[in-house]
């Protein structure tokens, strides 16, 4: 009786025992992570042994790893070798370093990630005599981190490209409400001008009435009325003045005949003073030519650069007390190699472009700082009046922009007006 | 009809302007050298043109209707007008624009309004030979 008893519970105990064993087994099977232990002696690893799950880790089984001690240092991806080296150098001086991840290739060939954790075991005497490890597979992980780091990069680059794009976009929306203002300028103008061109041509035909009329009343009234002869000459005064401003209003608004050829620029300057020899002679005015001899022909409409520089020597001639001196100078060169220009002179230009430079100088009074910019205003004078117009320059500064050309006016520092007029050359 | 002072010089004026056409004969006149007719629509001038015998028509280019220019083919193509010199009276175009063009348009002399009496008459003698 007591044997059967002893018997029933061993048999009972030993099955409780296989069961444990075979729940630990198959729990062990079911981790991907495994568990793996290295024997130490005299400070050298003597032996490994892997869990179960070292095969669906690595794709090596215990067995392949018992047989070959060698194995798992080989499966380490060459380039982290030296780190798992010095954990494990580190391991067996005792040290408790923390776990390392890094690399390996698996039975299969393909690349995998792993954490290597290692607890050390000590004797009695505090002596290494194993260390435990548990290797952790965490390729998803890093592969998801690489994704994110690459993902980040690619979130940065684009962020880079963003605003790169989103600059240029804000200078073409600048460009584009500059364009747009210069558009409706222009249109505005265009009206401006188609109505300057209709009022112009209504109103000649009623000055050609008062002329005429002018014409037979002087000489049909009784003479040695100085009243009447001076009203007379008043109006024919006032007939001319009105004409003279329906013209500067019609060139305005011309659409013009624009014939382009290479020029030479000294030339045109020459015949130019020609043409205002009579009122040189009036101011008294000591014209002072500094032309360049060897100035590049420049590529301009000769009737129309012509009337620009009568403008300007007109302007320079009435802006002086009789004695001043006109001063006119002219240079060619490439811009920003032999041409130094300011940057409004040079705005319409490129670096390297071959330019012709022509500057009108005289020794006037100036222009008051605040009408420098309203200078080329159409209607804007700083004449006396019945001088000027005042559509003078705006003419001059039309006909400069149909040619591509840049033109600057700027008080001289030894007084006066230096006018600087800037056009493209022939090319060589 | 009226009778033809034959030492004066016959000028067919025509403009829709009226108060131009009258201070033209007036002027003209008062210098005891021509005989002037003024017209102030195309279509009249024509007929004018054929009972006048004008020495030489001051014509104006912008009228309603028949235009300036229109006027000038057509009396260039009658035969008793054909040789008639035509000189373009107008507010369309700038002395400039004249002088740009050596005084005439269209192969015809041109004077820009507004044009002084004494422009008016050198014009006049330049291609009367007077």
């Amino acid at each position: 009786m007591n044997t059967e008893i002893i018997t029933k519970s061993k048999k009972a105990t030993d099955q409780a025992t296989l069961e444990s064993e075979q729940r630990y087994k198959r729990l062990l099977a079911s981790v991907t992570d495994y568990v793996y232990a290295v024997m130490v002696e005299n400070g050298r690893a003597v032996a490994t042994f892997h869990g179960p799950g070292c095969e669906a880790v690595t794709g090596y089984t215990s067995g392949e790893f018992e047989s070959d001690q060698t194995l798992w240092y080989r499966m380490i991806r060459e380039e982290d070798r030296p780190a798992v080296l010095e954990q494990t150098e580190r391991i067996l001086r005792g040290e408790e370093p923390p776990p390392l991840e890094h690399r390996i290739i698996d039975k299969n060939g393909t690349e995998r990630w792993i954490r290597n954790t290692t607890v050390p075991r000590k004797d009695a005497q505090g002596r290494l005599v194993a260390y435990d490890g548990l290797v952790y597979d965490i390729t998803d992980r890093k592969q998801a981190e690489e994704r994110l780091t690459r993902a980040h990069a690619e979130l940065k680059a684009n962020e880079e490209v963003l605003k790169k794009t989103l600059e240029e976009l804000q200078r073409a929306n600048q460009q584009l409400k500059e364009t747009q203002l210069e558009l409706i300028q222009a249109a505005r103008l265009e009206s401006v001008g188609a109505l300057a061109a209709g009022v112009a041509h209504e109103v000649k035909n009623p000055l050609q009435t008062i002329l005429m009329g002018l014409d037979y009343l002087v000489p049909n009234f009784p003479a040695g009325n100085d009243n009447i002869a001076m009203v007379l000459s008043d109006m024919r005064d006032a007939v001319t003045r009105a004409n003279t401003i329906i013209r500067g209003l019609l060139q305005l608004s011309a659409q013009t005949d624009f014939e382009v050829k290479a020029e030479d620029l000294n030339a045109s300057i020459r015949r130019a003073l020609r043409l205002v020899n009579a009122q040189v002679i009036a101011s008294k005015a000591n014209v002072v030519r500094k032309l360049d001899p060897h100035l590049p022909r420049a590529r301009v409409d000769r009737g129309k650069i012509e009337q620009v520089f009568i403008n300007l020597f007109i302007n320079a001639l009435q802006a002086m007390a009789p004695g001043g001196e006109l001063t006119i100078t002219t240079r060619g060169g490439r811009l920003g190699e032999n041409l130094a220009l300011s940057e409004t002179a040079s705005r319409p230009f490129h670096l390297g472009e071959r330019l012709v430079v022509a500057q009108v100088q005289d020794t006037g009074t100036g222009i008051k700082p605040d009408n420098l910019p309203k200078i080329f205003d159409p209607f804007f004078t700083t004449k006396p009046v019945g001088v000027g117009t005042g559509l003078g320059l705006s003419v001059v500064k039309k006909i400069v922009d149909l040619h591509g050309g840049a033109i600057e006016i700027q008080n001289a520092a030894p007084g006066g007006v230096v006018v600087t007029l800037v056009l493209k050359a022939e090319p060589e | 009809m009226k009778p033809m002072n034959k030492e004066k010089k016959r000028i067919l004026v025509v403009d829709d302007e009226a108060s131009i056409t009258r201070l033209l004969k007036l002027n003209l006149e008062q210098t005891n050298d021509y005989e002037v007719r003024a017209e102030n629509d195309a279509e009249a001038a024509l007929a004018a043109a054929e009972e006048f015998d004008p020495h030489l028509i001051l014509l104006d280019v912008m009228m309603p209707g028949l235009d300036g220019g229109e006027l000038a083919s057509r009396l260039q193509a009658s035969p008793k007008l054909k040789s008639v010199p035509i000189v373009f009276l107008t507010a369309a175009a700038t002395k400039g624009e004249v002088y740009a063009r050596g005084g005439k348009v269209g192969g015809l002399p041109f004077l820009a309004k507004p044009v002084q009496m004494s422009e008016i008459i050198a014009c006049l003698k330049e291609h009367l030979g007077g």
